[in-house]
């Protein structure tokens, strides 16, 4: 053993400090996923971050390119597993678009719908697992219960809970079932109801304030430069909305409300996604309403057992729970994309971790990388 | 806002009292089976009497990973005609380990030999045990329920429309005046069946993205059970699935004939 005496002025040699270099996952369980994050550590606080991503890679588009334009939903809607819907949707709308396909108006208002009640499950899981990364268990459960809800109707209706694979080219798979409509009012007229459980317990909550007030701040020059999307930027004040500036599907008819707040903190980004679920539900009671009216008709196309798209390209976006999902298919005339391009949105929303993170402590990480809402698979594709 | 310190905490504490008191959301799972929706995506179920060995479900299966083998029997020639061969099944296996649960081989599945069926309760201790053999799937059909009725507004399940129709569907009938006696129209699909055996190749050449909205009679797939093989090795039949009632009906007639 050998004993070390120190001096004064000896710190320079002796005691320097070093940075330290943590890598976070790709196991830790605050990335909820396989995101790694490789951090120079001053002491407590981040000097650098690094998201080095490709832990979940699928070769997604590369699968497309040998599937055909059904199948390719089968591995579209799994590339971010909360939004499955919603992903189904950016295909068909470019395929439809390349085809010059007239989609029913019974399946629009129904695809509307389903992509809004799609957007409450997301946001509700993200409402329920960034307190749970805070320590506060219990909101979890809430949202559990609301998504349960949900799902049991987006079961009903698709057969499936996460992976819906009920868009098709053309309309929708099935019909909706008898009494489906009342069922979808009351569920989202529940989760309407017991949407305050959630605020009350947490938005004036001073622990959970004071994890996430301030912290995480992300300016609108920093989004515009890293193309940030969705309720991360609307969090900046950054007022884009697909749904209201390009609508697509039948929002051109709704009265879409943008949610923005100024502070662009992870309580702001929070703030975001919960109000969002309240114009989500009040969305999907106009939807609902709606297809009450329509006149009896058809919920989607004949198609020919090989659908062949005409050669050409086409770039559909859609706002996906989560930001801009934007589908660059370029088709050479084949049953097969030749190409098709995925932008996905957690994507470009992870990549401004690297300016985010620098000067926050490793505590304040977890907050903040829990209010960037992604979800791996959507990152790596 | 909170002024007051820990007034946000009592509001939070006041929400999870009242929850305290109410009833409790959760499911006692292996005592209380859950209450699925008809069309949950449980386990395919296999109709074999249906299956045909037309290979469409494992070819479209985006992951294959359904498993087909069968042989060609030869049928003794009817009298007067000459012997005919069919498929029969030897093997279907669908490996749900691999399982993507999309529903496409149920949905492209052209003699309903393929059903889902909201079972879900087939976990295995060791992954090889998944791969369900066809005696396997074919115990999941007692489990299949019938479709649900549909909205106010929409057509009926396609399931009913398929049962409700008639063996011989509407081409017969506009046939019939133009040619009054019974043997011309019996005729006709005989003397089809040969040039479009030959035609199913040369169809499935046509201009890119076209979308064909033309009526079935061009496109139909052979009469002869020997069409599943020219259609398992070349191109699929480009015939739009309108046509799906007339071409199901035909493949069967030489097998019942004899």
């Amino acid at each position: 053993m050998t004993e070390r005496m120190v001096g004064i002025g000896a710190g320079a040699k002796e005691l320097a400090t070093e940075d330290m270099i943590l890598n976070i996952g790709p196991q830790h369980p605050s990335t909820h996923g396989v995101l790694r994050l490789r951090l120079t550590l001053d002491g407590e606080r981040i000097s650098a971050a690094e998201p080095v991503i490709g832990y979940m890679h699928r070769g997604a588009e590369k699968l497309f390119e040998v599937r055909d334009y059904r199948q390719i939903l089968v591995l579209a809607n799994r590339h971010d597993w909360l939004s499955a819907f919603a992903n189904e949707l950016g295909v068909v709308l470019a395929v439809e678009r390349m085809l010059g396909m007239e989609v029913p108006v019974r399946a629009v208002w129904a695809r509307t719908l389903l992509a809004e009640l799609n957007r409450v499950l997301n946001h509700l899981m993200f409402l329920g697992s960034y307190p749970l990364e805070l320590g506060a268990i219990t909101p979890v459960f809430y949202a559990f219960r609301e998504r349960e809800t949900i799902q049991a109707v987006m079961e009903e209706i698709s057969g499936g809970r996460m992976h819906y694979m009920f868009n098709r080219v053309g309309g929708l798979k099935d019909d909706l079932p008898e009494g489906w409509l009342d069922r979808t009012s009351r569920a989202v007229a529940d989760v309407r109801r017991r949407l305050p459980d959630i605020e009350n317990l947490l938005l004036g909550n001073d622990i959970f304030r004071a994890r996430t007030v301030g912290v995480g701040v992300l300016d609108r020059d920093t989004i515009m430069q890293y193309g940030v999307s969705g309720p991360i930027a609307r969090a900046s004040g950054v007022d884009f909305d697909l749904r209201r500036d390009e609508p697509y599907l039948a929002y051109g008819e709704l009265p879409v409300k943008v949610i923005t707040q100024s502070a662009g903190d992870c309580h702001a980004r929070f703030l975001v996604l919960l109000e969002q679920v309240k114009v989500s539900l009040d969305l999907a009671d106009a939807c609902l309403d709606r297809l009450r009216e329509l006149p009896p008709g058809p919920i989607n196309q004949r198609l020919p057992k090989v659908l062949k798209v005409p050669e050409g390209h086409t770039y559909a976006w859609t706002e996906s729970p989560l930001g801009i999902n934007g589908y660059y298919l370029v088709s050479r005339g084949e049953k097969t994309p030749w190409r098709l391009k995925l932008r996905s949105a957690s994507f470009n929303n992870i990549q401004v971790l690297r300016e985010m993170l620098p000067g926050h402590l490793v505590a304040d990480m977890v907050a903040i990388l829990g209010s960037m809402f992604f979800v791996v698979g959507d990152i790596d594709k | 806002m909170a002024h007051i310190p820990g007034v946000g905490l009592a509001k939070g504490l006041s929400v999870t009292l009242r929850h305290m008191l109410s009833r409790s959301v959760t499911q006692q799972y292996p005592e209380v089976h859950p209450d699925l929706p008809a069309r949950s995506r449980g386990v395919i179920a296999l109709v074999e009497e249906n299956c045909t060995v037309c290979m469409l479900c494992a070819r479209e299966c985006p992951d294959w990973c359904i498993y087909i083998d069968s042989h060609k029997e030869t049928l003794p020639a009817p009298e007067g005609g000459r012997p005919r061969a069919r498929n029969a099944l030897d093997r279907f296996a669908i490996d749900f380990s691999l399982c993507m649960y999309c529903g496409i081989c149920i949905e492209v599945c052209p003699f309903d030999a393929l059903f889902w069926s909201p079972e879900f309760e087939y976990a295995e201790h060791d992954i090889r045990n998944l791969l369900h053999e066809k005696d396997r799937l074919r115990e999941w059909v007692e489990t299949v329920p019938p479709p649900p009725a549909h909205d106010a507004a929409a057509d009926p399940p396609k399931e009913l429309a398929a049962a409700a129709r008639p063996p011989r569907p509407a081409p017969a009938a506009p046939r019939d005046p133009a040619a009054e006696e019974p043997p011309p129209p019996k005729e006709r699909p005989r003397s089809t069946a040969g040039p479009s055996a030959g035609h199913a190749a040369v169809r499935a050449i046509k201009p890119p993205g076209a979308l064909p909205k033309k009526e079935s009679s061009t496109g139909r797939p052979a009469d002869d059970p020997l069409s599943t093989e020219s259609r398992s090795g070349s191109a699929p039949d480009p015939a739009p699935r309108k046509s799906r009632p007339q071409e199901s009906s035909e493949p069967r007639e030489p097998e019942e004939e004899p």
